[in-house]
């Protein structure tokens, strides 16, 4: 036995530690996600505030933009939007495609220049639910799907807006646990470990 | 140096995503079978969960819909009281009864359509999502031998076609929605045309192609107000399925093509239940004198 050879036991463990973490983070985002799916597709189908109904799959995607950041956030936005895809009559993609641009914008912009309070989430939800039923439509009239930009959407932009951010005082928590993100969210836990400065000495 | 590099590799993953966005896109548009297999497959394994949860919940939803739709349920109350009257019925339970009773009969009453094997469904759900009012889930599948295409009707007339199919549970597409295409006979003027639901407003359908507007300018010649209008024996669906009545005839942008309102036969906002027609559908619509589409020359 070498004198390397515990120090590549205890990497080898932390590696697994950290698979075994990442998978927690998957379970617990697919739970999360799930139930809202379920939500969405069962009781928000009835319940409505003038024929509209929150965007829960997008909600998901916002938070998880918010909180995962823009790199491991847009690949949950993509999975929530493929996902929800399933059951929209508009062509396969095409809510992946929206989520993901605006969960990326949203997460980057927002990465390095807040702390995170109840109201500004509140806010971002807000404006986010609102770019992406935006670009979801404008997205959909560009691939020829008729009807999706007419008069009511600003109405379907703004209820579904309030909804999610009235939703996201309790999503938001859900989320925030379900991405592995600390309760508090500061620069230096939002930003990704850097490489160690001692790294190749 | 460490900021570049992760901001690089972040785009490069953002890019990713949106390649495969749009490569699912293009597959979809290209009706791509597998992909079409392996999404119905996601709701047929949710399907259960989906059915138990809205078991669950459908009393809580039902309370907010009491709670905020209560004119429009006064209103139907007194519809119902006026029907219990003509009806000499006992009591209010009964009259609800009957309604359900007559909403089935009305379903499955057709008459318009002969020799074709006809498949009676409940509607399950209405959209789910905030842009698709159009379309709606009913409780047949593959497993009853419904296929995509399949025309949707109820005694009042053309409903829409069936959309996607799962093993016991389809969506179909009303014909209020805007991207589906109808080909339609006016029986007035017995002319082939192609038209459209109106954007906005779900008991309307546009008749904007195939039909010119007369070049003598003799208005006798457009169909009368109120006349009917069928699907044609060239549209994908079987012949002569009452899409609705002619409510205006007015000249296109261009003056050259009429472009006539139909108010819709069908009821499409409020349906219980539905019959689908068990016609395999045609891709294709064939060309000949009664096809909206005109011969191609050789």
């Amino acid at each position: 036995m070498t004198a390397s050879q515990p120090v590549q036991s205890v990497l080898r463990g932390r590696r697994l530690l950290a698979g075994g973490s990442v998978a927690m983070i998957g379970l617990r985002l697919i739970i999360v996600y799930l139930f809202a799916l379920l939500l969405q597709l069962t009781f928000f189908s009835q319940v409505r505030v003038a024929g509209v109904a929150p965007e829960l799959p997008a909600l998901v995607a916002i938070l998880a933009g918010l909180f995962a950041g823009p790199r491991r956030g847009s690949v949950i936005a993509f999975c929530a939007g493929l996902m929800w895809d399933i059951y929209l009559s508009t062509p396969l993609g095409l809510a992946a495609a929206s989520f993901v641009i605006v969960a990326y914008t949203l997460g980057g912009i927002t990465e390095d220049l807040f702390h995170d309070t109840r109201l500004q989430t509140l806010l971002l939800v807000f404006v986010g639910t609102a770019a992406m039923v935006t670009v979801y439509a404008l997205l959909g009239e560009v691939v020829g799907q008729r009807g999706l930009i007419d008069d009511r959407l600003p109405r379907v932009v703004l209820i579904a807006s309030g909804w999610n951010a009235l939703l996201s005082l309790v999503a938001a928590p859900a989320v925030r646990w379900a991405a592995g993100s600390g309760p508090a969210r500061s620069r230096t836990r939002r930003r990704e470990p850097t490489a160690s400065p001692l790294k190749g000495r | 140096m460490a900021v570049a590099q992760r901001s690089g590799r972040s785009r490069y993953r953002l890019l990713l995503l949106i390649l495969t966005a749009a490569t699912l896109l293009t597959l979809d548009f290209r009706g791509f079978g597998p992909l079409d297999t392996a999404q119905s497959r996601v709701r047929d394994v949710l399907e259960p969960v989906v059915s138990a949860v809205d078991v669950v919940l459908g009393p809580v939803a039902e309370v907010w819909t009491v709670m905020f739709t209560y004119n429009d349920l006064r209103s139907e109350n007194e519809r119902l009281k006026d029907e219990l009257d003509r009806l000499a019925s006992a009591d209010i339970r009964n009259a609800a009864e009957q309604d359900a009773l007559e909403r089935l009969l009305d379903a499955t009453g057709v008459t318009f359509v002969e020799g074709v094997e006809r498949l009676t469904a409940t509607v399950l759900r209405d959209s789910v999502g905030n842009f698709d009012d159009d379309v709606m889930s009913i409780d047949v599948g593959h497993r009853h031998g419904v296929a995509p295409g399949m025309a949707v009707v109820t005694s009042a007339g053309f409903v829409g076609r069936v959309e996607t199919v799962d093993a016991a549970l389809s969506t179909v597409t009303a014909v209020s929605d805007p991207s589906l295409v109808v080909g339609v006979r006016l029986l007035d003027t017995g002319d082939v045309a192609l038209g459209h639901g109106m954007a906005g407003d779900p008991t309307r359908f546009v008749v904007d192609a195939g039909l010119r507007w007369p070049e003598t300018g003799d208005l006798s010649e457009l169909p009368a107000v109120g006349s009917p209008v069928v699907t044609s024996a060239g549209s994908r669906y079987p012949a002569d399925i009452p899409v609705g009545r002619v409510a205006s005839v007015e000249p296109s942008e261009a003056g050259l093509a009429q472009l006539v309102t139909v108010d819709l036969a069908a009821d499409v906002q409020d349906l219980g239940y539905v019959t689908v027609l068990l016609l395999t559908p045609t891709d294709e619509a064939p060309v000949g004198p009664d096809s909206p589409f005109p011969e191609q020359a050789p």
